[in-house]
């Protein structure tokens, strides 16, 4: 098996079975769904419908850009600057496995629960939708679609996480700034909900302001072309790659090994 | 085998090792001995291709090298860093450090074996290591260096939180690879430890070799009865009350 799959496996094993972190992530990523729910019920006898499908869906944006953002979070806190709190990252390293190979197969684990922190949170809001009758359209024709358009995010949250704890020299460090890093789609997300004039065309091509105005248009019914959602995607990925890159060449530095 | 020849590596321009060069023969245990901060520990990292030298040369099984990751493959380390996986068995912890290291899965079952029953692991084998004592953690992380056979052991203070059975065992087992063939380097500061153990022991203070031999060379040269005090002498370290 290629190393980085090796490692991947292992992180995502590990990462399982931290019961206590799992359920955390859980618990983030279902509280959109949550607040939801009970915003709907408190604007059900007095909001007009479409304002009732306006506010809900913006909200929904803010909650699953932020749940891209939860879901790997501990994991990538854990993976590197736990590593090198615990003092198992040398060891690690001892091993005839490139840096790029070990950066690779920990984002490819932040990755993949940030990727099931997002799918927790949709479900959870097809549901709160669904069992709430509220007037927001959550049948599977948009949700699907606003789904896949957020494909890309979990891998740019898991490499700007990844970048984070490579740089940081403990955990509590890193979950200072990754605390951080999570208000960055709930700023941008409430600052386009209260300033519509702000979206611009070109703002459909930037990573996250991209992936919220995408869910918004899909979820209130009016549609993108497949063109927007495909060049957003691929802009997302390449710069997860290039921070990945960055957060590699962090980790072939001396202070990786003497920074505690 | 492995040569070093005039290594040298600086922090913030401060240096911790200048000049460094010996040679640590296939079928020997070379004894790395020096005080707190003489450069031992950043050595061995560099011999073990997580620091890269400022310069000089590093040869593993006479293969001059430059690529960090070909002389791991030929290297097996227990270094001041020993963190093991707390919610992993001792045996997936090992298990992952053999398919890092390309092992086939009979090979890795085999491996895995040997090495539980080589430092007697088998009680605690399928037990998570969360919770494991000093000497549990130590065996462990011993077990990951000799996975994979190396030719060449680096160890830093292996000895470290062990039990006497254990460590007597450990001596056997050094000694038996030796005999085999395997080129071990050996720190430690247990001097009783390096002299029943190395076969020629390199003398470092302030990143540089100022003496090496058999111990009983050591002892001659500096013209003392122990190798506790040739140490002190050799290396001009103050004597303490």
């Amino acid at each position: 098996m290629n190393p980085a799959l090796t490692i991947a496996r292992k992180e995502i094993v590990d990462g399982l079975r931290d019961v206590r972190s799992v359920m955390a992530s859980l618990f983030y990523a279902l509280m959109g769904p949550a607040v939801v729910g009970l915003v709907s019920m408190a604007t059900r006898s007095n909001a007009k419908p479409e304002s009732e499908a306006a506010v809900l869906t913006g909200m929904m944006a803010i909650f699953t850009l932020v749940s891209a953002f939860v879901g790997g979070m501990n994991v990538a806190m854990d993976t590197v600057a736990g590593e090198r709190e615990r003092r198992s990252l040398l060891p690690l390293l001892l091993n005839p496995v490139s840096r790029r190979n070990v950066v690779l197969g920990k984002w490819l684990a932040v990755s993949f629960f940030a990727l099931a922190g997002l799918v927790v949170d949709v479900l959870g809001f097809a549901v709160v939708f669904t069992a709430a009758s509220t007037h927001v359209s959550a049948g599977p024709g948009r949700l699907v679609p606003a789904a896949l358009g957020l494909l890309s995010l979990p891998f740019l949250a898991a490499s700007v996480q990844l970048l984070v704890s490579t740089v940081s020299r403990g955990v509590k460090e890193a979950q200072t700034y990754l605390s951080l890093i999570v208000f960055l789609p709930m700023a941008i997300g409430m600052f386009l909900v209260f300033s519509p004039a702000a979206k611009r065309v070109w703002c459909n091509f930037l990573p996250l302001v991209g992936q919220q105005l995408q869910l918004e248009a899909l979820m209130t019914g009016r549609g993108t072309s497949l063109f927007e959602p495909i060049a957003l995607g691929c802009l997302t990925v390449g710069l997860a790659i290039v921070i990945l890159l960055v957060a590699a060449n962090r980790l072939q530095r001396d202070e990786i090994i003497y920074g505690n | 085998m492995i040569t070093i020849q005039k290594l040298a590596k600086s922090f913030d321009a401060r240096p911790v090792v200048g000049d460094l060069s010996f040679e640590a023969p296939d079928g020997t245990i070379t004894g790395l001995l020096g005080a707190n901060g003489a450069g031992k520990t950043t050595t061995l990292r560099m011999i073990c291709g997580v620091l890269q030298p400022d310069r000089g040369s590093i040869a593993v099984d006479d293969a001059a090298s430059g690529d960090a990751l070909d002389r791991q493959r030929r290297i097996g380390a227990l270094l001041d860093h020993m963190g093991i996986y707390s919610r992993l068995t001792v045996r997936e912890n090992l298990a992952y450090f053999g398919r890092l290291r390309g092992m086939s899965a009979e090979l890795l079952a085999e491996r895995i074996e040997a090495v539980v029953s080589i430092l007697g692991l088998e009680a605690i084998a399928d037990r998570k290591t969360h919770g494991f004592s000093q000497g549990e953690r130590m065996k462990t992380a011993l077990g990951r260096a000799l996975l994979h056979s190396p030719q060449n052991l680096l160890l830093d203070e292996p000895t470290n939180g062990l039990d006497i059975p254990t460590i007597r065992s450990l001596r056997e087992l050094l000694r038996r690879l030796r005999d085999s063939g395997t080129c071990i380097v050996y720190s430690s500061h247990v001097l009783d430890e390096v002299r029943a153990l190395c076969d020629q022991v390199v003398i470092i203070a302030g990143g540089r070799i100022v003496a090496e031999g058999s111990p009983q060379e050591l002892c001659s040269q500096a013209e003392t009865a122990s190798l506790e005090e040739a140490f002190i002498e050799l290396t001009g370290a103050t004597r303490s009350n």
